[in-house]
């Protein structure tokens, strides 16, 4: 009984004062309103900061309170005053813990005030999970290709030097054809173009089967110069021991080309690691695409430059690699 | 040194071969048997190269007929025109006819040893093991087994023509046929090769040498050919080849300018 009448005196007392206090944070937002208005910043910035906290359980002038401060954090803010809008920022979160806004305004104060090796190092953290799982697409794109294209190359390397005419015609017709159009028309055909023809693929097979046989075609040239380099007198000398055609490339011819065909197969495999980034626009999420992502959402041009180095750092360890390769290769050359 | 079987081992007749409007080989007829040293001269671009290269089916004829152990190889005959036969059996026919090149050809890739076990090996499918003995044994013939792991790139031209002889010799040819073996050679370096050749030829091994090393002629040869023209314009034994009643005076002219 006692207990109910503290309650309804507690709750005559507290309106009381409350109603006046509503007018006064009615009139003060008013005049920081009119302050702003003449540019009177700093009028303005004393009348949003008069503005009285919230008591408990006062539900109308929340909204007015965290409105004013955030104004006087704003003010702040522009006169460069760090620290105060920072405090005026944590004002309302003091008594509005999920103001995203006033969050923001004091990360955003954090991240312009903190060194920009520490800021760069946090982006690093923030985009290097998706950029890397790109990464790892890219590097499966790359890896499938190196295995695809030199066996598709030599197929059509050895069909373009046949006496055959059926077997040189198409393979002539390959070459003529991917190697005469983009690379980037070719994927928007095949994932875009074929289901018009009752094909759909999915977006890793239409991107394999775009860079396979492109990268077949370019390297069907380079391995049948790289035969025809050889000199005639190898095949003769493999036929006159009694070898098939297929005996003479296969032990004699072939293996001879491998010295000269590194150097410029390490080239079209370097340019493919470049090339991957073209299938990011049929619908395949690998480094680019990921970059392109990461900077679309945080207008963060360090997810550019770090796909950048993921990228420089894949083609120089290529580039390493084949070196290596060149150098056991050629032995049989030195004297 | 003849052997009792009467057939010829290789015999060419009246075969015909064009390079465009030149006639390479002329109406060309020549028998060899079994156990025969024939050497062949004459100009450059006379056909001896052709004629050679003709016979181990790396050059194809227009017409005529290449009889090999008696028997017509090489070619079929289809709607009356002459055609290469197919891949099997030319391989099984080459498989018994040795080449040596001007250019020695050797694989580079492949070390000595591996040059002379690739045919056994690969062709006749051999083992590794005996293919190698057999390699060896080739070698040490022509005095390069202490080479046998060494790659042509570093050899002599001497000793990568020898490195070629054992590799068709690993091959037990019947019949071995030289194109212009010491024409690539310094001359210091000619010696080693006509001697190996010449071992060779001691040893009973039917052979057709093209050259223009008279030396050769002299000393190995059972007969003596003078091609000029896509011709043989004759071919007899060396005493008679070379001797004073020789009555062309083109071919007498040609063994001036060359002795």
């Amino acid at each position: 009984m006692i207990l109910a009448l503290l309650c309804v005196l507690c709750a005559g007392l507290l309106h009381g004062p409350f109603q006046a206090h509503a007018a006064d944070v009615d009139e003060l937002m008013r005049q920081g309103r009119d302050a702003m208005a003449e540019g009177r910043l700093e009028d303005a910035e004393a009348a949003y900061l008069a503005v009285p906290a919230p008591g408990a359980g006062d539900q109308e002038d929340e909204g007015e309170y965290a409105s004013a401060r955030m104004q006087v954090a704003r003010l702040r803010l522009a006169r460069e005053d760090y620290d105060g809008a920072v405090q005026a920022a944590r004002d309302v979160l003091a008594h509005f813990s999920g103001h995203a806004e006033a969050k923001n305004l004091i990360a955003s104060i954090e991240r312009d005030r903190m060194p920009t090796w520490e800021r760069f190092l946090k982006d690093c953290q923030r985009f290097l999970p998706s950029l890397l799982s790109g990464a790892a697409m890219t590097l499966l794109l790359v890896f499938c290709t190196i295995i695809i294209s030199p066996v598709g190359g030599l197929i059509i390397a050895l069909g373009r030097l046949s006496s055959f005419r059926v077997l040189r015609m198409p393979c002539w017709f390959i070459i003529w054809l991917f190697r005469g159009t983009p690379l980037l028309l070719q994927l928007f055909f095949i994932y875009y173009g074929l289901p018009s023809l009752g094909i759909t693929l999915k977006p890793l097979t239409a991107a394999l089967i775009g860079l396979g046989v492109n990268y077949s075609a370019y390297l069907a040239e380079i391995i049948r110069a790289g035969i025809e380099s050889i000199p005639a007198g190898q095949m003769e000398a493999a036929k006159a021991l009694g070898m098939t055609y297929g005996q003479a490339m296969r032990r004699v011819i072939i293996p001879q080309t491998y010295k000269r065909l590194i150097p410029p197969v390490a080239n079209e495999f370097t340019a493919l690691i470049k090339d991957t980034a073209l299938v990011s626009t049929i619908a395949m999420v690998e480094l680019m695409r990921a970059a392109d992502q990461m900077f679309n959402t945080y207008f963060n041009v360090t997810a550019i430059i770090l796909a950048g180095v993921i990228y420089l750092f894949f083609t120089t360890v290529f580039t390493f690699i084949f070196e290596r390769i060149e150098e056991r290769v050629g032995v049989y050359e030195k004297r | 040194m003849k052997n009792a079987d009467a057939t010829p081992l290789i015999e060419c007749r009246n075969i015909r071969k064009h390079f465009g409007e030149h006639a390479a080989l002329d109406d060309v007829s020549i028998t060899v048997d079994r156990g025969d040293k024939v050497v062949i001269i004459g100009p450059s671009g006379s056909g001896k190269s052709t004629l050679l290269r003709s016979m181990n089916f790396l050059e194809t004829i227009d017409s005529g007929e290449i009889l090999f152990e008696g028997k017509p190889a090489g070619y079929r005959t289809v709607n009356g025109k002459l055609v290469l036969d197919n891949q099997k059996n030319l391989c099984a026919l080459r498989t018994q006819i040795g080449m040596v090149f001007q250019q020695f050809n050797l694989f580079a890739h492949m070390t000595v040893l591996g040059n002379v076990m690739e045919g056994p090996v690969t062709v006749l499918g051999q083992q590794k093991a005996e293919a190698r003995d057999l390699a060896l044994e080739m070698l040490e013939k022509v005095g390069m087994a202490d080479k046998a792991e060494r790659y042509p790139a570093t050899l002599s031209g001497g000793q990568k023509q020898r490195v070629a002889i054992a590799r068709a010799l690993a091959m037990r040819p019947k019949l071995m046929l030289f194109d212009e073996p010491t024409s690539a050679l310094d001359p210091e370096l000619v010696g080693e090769v006509f001697e190996a050749i010449k071992k060779l030829a001691l040893e009973g091994m039917t052979m057709i040498i093209v050259t223009h090393n008279m030396g050769f002629a002299r000393e190995v040869a059972d007969s003596v050919a003078f091609m000029e023209d896509g011709r043989i314009l004759l071919k007899d034994p060396p005493a008679e080849f070379f001797g004073k009643d020789c009555e062309q005076p083109r071919i007498k002219s040609f063994i001036d300018r060359i002795m």
